[in-house]
């Protein structure tokens, strides 16, 4: 189970150390970090790096031809830790406030970790290697055909809610860098 | 055939993006950069500056306030442009805007005033310690820690808004350290603190009162301010405190203002006795016997100012003259001695010439009368009986003071003219009554002498 499952245990695991050390900062400066000071800041970088790993790293593993470093599992169970953490930073970093662009990002970012839970559960239906070949055999014709079907349907909708987030998340961040971070 | 695509460039998510973009750049069309906005703008203001009477109605004009990191003016340059008032702080350093510029040049507007934080949310927020607190007026080199010993933060004098300060703040922590000085000190001086403190504790422990003119020694030191600080009010109320000594003193003062108002004449801050009087600088000097007297044996009743000057006021039991040289005793004494009395008879209406002369006091002053003492010469000198009272009281039909023997030249009976030269005890040799010629004359001659002579 714990094997089946580590990525969602180390989640939560930086999940749980991430909110401690947010819960110290806020008794540390007695308010919500905001997310344009150092904190609150930097853990909306990390969080957009993770989400920006999830959106590249095991999609680039899974598509390479000539570098296959590490196991296709082993970038999943990746992709799906950054792509739990780094929206969780994310949305600590909104020093919940939703309002904007910034607000329509995060909700992106929201819907597609719930979407990506989906996938995982459909993804998972159809025993695969370790390498993340499917196993022949295991399931009926007709499942295994349900399985790709659900997941194919899957993709097209996962994909397009990704692309808006990084499109929406990447307009936030060039408005932050224009309003905020480059302002003299 | 499989592609080497990044799993997101697939068709729908290629149109996902397009479509994204297109919707945030029809929205920042139709709604310039609202959707960039962190928050609702300050909604405050009440006087109309750039247009507006408050960030907020700039509605969403981001570039009324932002400038592009490209452009060479800054966004301190947009506040300045419409704060203009600020902007004139900023180059004096009298103001606080001023200080911040001059101690850190590169410190933007918004490092202390943030915005997007909500209609009614405060507009100057200072978390930093270097925020040039004594340009306010009131520094906080005195502040060093809470009476929790802990570091002071904005909060605990400026409860939620750093630009207001309630006076009650002082009195409720400094109640909570010294409650018994608090409530004398505040009914001495009021309770509002910032009329005398400024915070750099000039007036606090290491107050150091001998740097300004009235400096305290002797019974002066140690004393509460608020016995010469009376109803003192603000810093201006001690620096004009009456700095003479009646101000304060006027009430112990045991000489009734004889002695005028400058007690430092007399007495010194040490105390009031000894007093030091130099009865030489009024105008009774203190000379030979008076230098000996006490204060008492003039001042009687301690009566010193309006004290008499003339003689007479206190020696008029001395005088053995009986006031019959007056009072004016100085006439003919000096203070040095009673006996050393220096008396020119010949300043009064009798002078003593000729025979007077050298006549001892008491021969004409034998009855102790001096003044009013007759001048006529029977008053000493009596008729005598050779005169038999044929000249009456007119001596000097016949004498001098300077020639006693007096020559008669007056009518003469029963005798010649060639008796001239004799004088008269030639033939009166007893009396002006009897008369012999035999003194002269042998038995042959009759009748008077003949001769002459000088009456006595």
């Amino acid at each position: 189970m714990l094997r089946g499952n580590r990525e969602l245990w180390l989640a939560f695991l930086a999940m749980v150390l991430i909110t401690g050390l947010y819960g110290a900062v806020i008794a540390a400066t007695r308010e919500v970090p905001p997310a344009s000071e150092l904190f609150g800041h930097g853990i909306g970088i990390v969080g957009f790096i993770f989400m920006l790993m999830t959106e590249t790293l095991y999609s680039l593993r899974k598509r390479s031809r000539t570098v296959r470093w590490g196991r296709m599992s082993t970038w999943l169970e990746f992709h799906i830790f950054t792509g739990i953490v780094g929206p969780y930073m994310v949305l600590l970093h909104t020093s919940w406030k939703f309002n904007g662009l910034a607000g329509v990002s995060t909700l992106f970012a929201i819907i597609i970790v719930v979407s990506g839970f989906v996938g995982r559960y459909i993804f998972t239906r159809i025993p695969r290697t370790l390498d993340g070949l499917e196993i022949e055999g295991t399931l009926s014709q007709e499942a295994l055909k349900h399985a790709r079907t659900l997941l194919a349907l899957w993709h097209t909708v996962h994909i397009p809610i990704g692309m808006a987030l990084f499109v929406s998340a990447f307009v936030h961040i060039g408005a932050a860098l224009y309003y905020a971070t480059l302002l003299k | 055939m499989r592609s080497n695509r990044l799993g997101c460039l697939t068709g729908t998510g290629i149109i996902a993006a397009l479509i994204t973009a297109f919707a945030i750049a029809g929205y920042a069309y139709a709604r310039g950069g609202l959707m960039y906005n962190p928050g609702p703008l300050s909604a405050q203001g009440d006087e109309t500056l750039g247009g507006v009477t408050s960030h907020a109605a700039t509605g969403g004009n981001c570039e009324a306030c932002h400038t592009a990191p490209w452009e060479a003016a800054s966004m301190a340059d947009r506040c300045t442009a419409c704060h203009t008032d600020i902007a004139g702080d900023m180059r004096n350093v009298a103001t606080v805007h001023g200080t911040l510029m001059h101690d850190e040049p590169d410190l933007g507007c918004r490092h202390c005033h943030p915005e997007h934080r909500g209609p009614d949310a405060q507009l100057t927020v200072f978390s930093d310690a270097s925020f040039p607190h004594e340009v306010v007026g009131f520094s906080l080199k005195g502040h060093p820690q809470t009476a929790a010993d802990e570091p002071f933060v904005c909060d605990d004098c400026h409860a939620g808004d750093i630009t207001t300060f309630d006076l009650k703040t002082c009195d409720t922590c400094h109640r909570e350290e010294e409650l018994g000085y608090m409530t004398a000190h505040t009914l001495s001086f009021g309770s509002d603190c910032l009329d005398c403190h400024d915070g750099v504790d000039r007036l606090g422990k290491n107050f150091d009162h001998n740097v300004f003119s009235f400096q305290l020694t002797g019974q002066h030191v140690g004393l509460a301010c608020v016995q010469c600080h009376v109803n003192a009010r603000g810093f201006g109320d001690f620096a004009v405190t009456l700095q003479d000594c009646n101000s304060c003193h006027h009430a112990e003062e045991p000489h009734e203002g004889r002695f005028g108002l400058d007690c430092g004449e007399c007495h010194t801050a040490e105390g009031w006795s000894p007093a030091k009087f130099d009865h030489n600088l009024s105008v009774f000097k203190l000379e030979g016997e008076h230098a000996e007297a006490e204060c008492d044996e003039c001042h009687v009743d301690r009566q010193f100012k309006g004290t008499p000057m003339d003689c007479y006021a206190c020696h008029q039991e001395d005088d053995e003259h009986n006031g019959e040289y007056g009072t004016d005793c100085s006439v003919c004494h000096t203070p040095s001695d009673w006996e050393d009395a220096d008396f020119d008879h010949n300043l009064t209406k009798f002078p003593l010439i000729g025979g007077h002369a050298g006549v001892g006091c008491q021969e004409c002053h034998s009855s102790g009368q001096f003044a009013g003492l007759s001048r006529t010469c029977v008053n000493c000198h009596g008729d005598p009986a050779y005169h038999a009272g044929l000249f009456g009281q007119n001596c000097v039909g016949c004498h001098t003071v300077n020639n006693w023997s007096a020559r008669y030249d007056g009518p003469h009976p029963a005798i010649s003219r060639n008796h001239e030269g004799a004088g008269c005890r030639d033939c009166h040799t007893s009396t002006l009554h009897s008369a012999t010629c035999s003194a002269c004359h042998d038995g042959n001659e009759g009748g008077d002498g003949d001769g002459g002579g000088d009456d006595d």
